[in-house]
């Protein structure tokens, strides 16, 4: 299919005259800058759609007749501006621990994640040893495996191991997975073996080798790996919600649905507490967007 | 080798296997009694358990059949624009980045009948009688399933244009010379060659759609609670395992539901890469 479109281009071309061909698309210019117009109004319409929900959030966290009795026509300026939402839903929750286990959680899990994924996928790209072909495929064949399927006996192994209502607990479940191990045994099969010969003359051991020569050339399929896995953990509400019950464990994301539906009827306050547990986000997102969507896009969303 | 290993089969292939071993089983007392398919023939005839299954996948499909379009539409005319294309691509993904919950959390006051956001704005566009949305649990496009896959499209559309925008970018400029060439206009364009041309982008996305939209928990477990009020209309299968194993205690059933959602899964996997793939051998020969 490929070679034969530029034969079929050149064909065509030769069939209508030069001249007459700029006069035509001479003419497009002053429809081309209608149809830019145009398209950008449409997408500036959808983009106002995805933003006014979050402004009309922020407004609503920051009025506090809000909690009372909200407007019948929306309003996206506060009609009192205050603070006082902000206030109640510090003191109500401590999100400040909440925040410090989402980032302890996401941190250690990710980095554990991201090591043990490239140190399977070297060893399924490069190593040799017995029952490379069939271990692989066990790590391929948990793909398959939903998170749900066996999410209940894995609170049951946590029971047991005495590991229920604690940090790690959110942690080892999801030190290794099928995806990373498969992504990044991708990604090293195609570093020449050369490089690792070379290293192996000089006298470099197998993990010197893996620290030293592989990990900074898969610095793109890591990044990706982590964002997509920090994105996942850091939204994950199923799993802390079932191994964890004392507010000291909760994560941002679980401690902020169980605060939404408690304080269901205080609008004001709900919204507060959504503000707080969005912004690092949205910060993090306009600091790294380029990265974040790179990342996306080459590691699909989800893990 | 051996530790990631200790660990996959710890926390991965241990758990599914008791998974299917428990779904075999029943609690008597303290004891467990191998009792073989009775738990999926009590699911078979239980109408909570189908309802959650038809929810799930009805929510699935019709979140499927707006983004999947929608999606398609916004990335052709976000690939076509020559400025502005990079923050309004960023605007659109923003939303992934909230956490489901959040945005249920803000949803929940966007769709209230008296004055939410949405019903707010029909209000100024003249609609006498707003629909109720979350508190109303038939089914419509205007009740509580209509209003979760239109917060559903408007969470998952950035990453669906993200992916639909690589798609294009894949394909070669030479077909589009070609084409203008030959005198097609841009509709026509769009349709005989950038659609054909984006169908392995469409099967990546509808399977992994398709596998994320069965499994939906967060948000509409903040939304409605385990039991997905209103009236079950939101419980899908996770929340009726999770509310299974959880509130009624029944950790049998919920396996045998654990191995339902397995089978459902790897069904859709695989009929989705056959049919991928037998359709791409077709081609090549």
């Amino acid at each position: 299919m490929i070679p034969e479109t530029p034969l079929l281009g050149t064909a065509v071309a030769r069939r209508r005259p030069l001249r007459q061909r700029r006069g035509w698309r001479g003419s497009q210019r002053g429809t081309e800058r209608a149809t830019q117009i145009f398209l950008l109004v449409v997408l500036g319409v959808g983009a106002i759609g995805t933003l006014t929900p979050f402004a009309w959030m922020v407004a609503t966290s920051l009025s506090r007749s809000a909690n009372d009795a909200m407007p019948r026509i929306p309003s996206f300026w506060p009609s009192d501006p205050s603070l006082f939402n902000y206030e109640v839903a510090v003191s109500d929750i401590p999100i400040l621990v909440y925040y410090t286990n989402s980032v302890i959680v996401v941190v250690a899990s990710t980095l554990g994640y991201l090591f043990f994924s490239a140190l399977t996928g070297y060893a399924f790209a490069k190593g040799s040893f017995p029952g490379r072909g069939a271990l692989f495929l066990c790590f391929l064949a948990t793909l398959l495996i939903p998170f749900e399927t066996r999410m209940i006996p894995l609170y049951l192994l946590m029971r047991d191991i005495r590991l229920l209502d604690s940090l790690p607990a959110l942690i080892v479940p999801f030190l290794v997975g099928g995806f990373g191990t498969f992504l990044m045994r991708q990604n090293i099969s195609t570093i020449p073996d050369d490089y690792i010969d070379a290293a192996r003359i000089d006298g470099a051991g197998e993990f010197r080798i893996f620290w030293r020569i592989i990990l900074p050339l898969c610095k793109a399929p890591l990044a990706a790996l982590a964002i997509v896995n920090i994105l996942w953990r850091w939204n994950d509400v199923l799993w802390p919600l079932m191994v964890t019950s004392d507010r000291a464990n909760y994560t941002v994301t679980l401690g902020l649905a169980l605060a939404g539906r408690a304080s269901g009827i205080q609008v004001g306050v709900a919204l507060a507490t959504a503000t707080l547990a969005i912004l690092p986000v949205v910060f993090a997102y306009i600091v790294l967007q380029r990265h974040i969507i790179r990342g996306i896009t080459m590691g699909g969303l989800k893990g | 080798m051996l530790p990631p290993f200790a660990l996959l089969v710890l926390f991965v292939l241990y758990p599914t296997f008791v998974t299917f071993r428990q779904s075999l089983f029943a609690a008597r007392g303290r004891q467990e009694e191998f009792v073989g398919f009775e738990q999926f023939r009590s699911l078979g005839v239980n109408p909570v358990f189908w309802q959650a299954l038809g929810n799930t996948v009805l929510l699935a499909v019709c979140f499927l059949a707006v983004i999947l379009p929608l999606s398609v539409v916004l990335a052709s005319m976000l690939n076509r624009v020559r400025r502005g294309g990079t923050p309004l691509k960023v605007i659109y993904f923003l939303p992934q980045l909230t956490s489901a919950v959040a945005v249920a959390i803000i949803f929940n006051y966007v769709f209230q009948p008296d004055w939410g956001l949405l019903n707010g704005a029909l209000r100024a566009l003249g609609v006498e009688d707003p629909p109720l949305w979350l508190s109303d649990p038939r089914h419509g496009p205007f009740g509580s399933r209509g209003a979760v896959t239109i917060l559903a499209v408007w969470t998952g559309l950035g990453y669906f244009i993200l992916i639909v925008l690589a798609g294009l970018q894949s394909i070669s400029p030479e077909i589009y010379e070609a084409a203008a060439i030959d005198g097609a206009g841009p509709l026509r364009i769009w349709w005989s060659i950038t659609l054909p041309n984006l169908r392995p982008t469409f099967v990546f996305l509808l399977i992994t759609g398709t596998l994320d939209a069965m499994a939906r928990f967060s948000d509409l477990w903040t939304l409605g609670g385990p039991g997905g009020a209103p009236a079950r209309s939101l419980q899908t299968i996770v929340m009726y395992m999770y509310q299974t194993a959880f509130e009624s205690g029944n950790v049998n059933r919920a396996a045998a539901v654990g191995v339902i959602f397995f089978l459902l899964m790897l069904g859709i996997t695989l009929i989705s890469y056959r049919g991928f793939l037998s359709r791409e051998f077709r081609r090549s020969r």
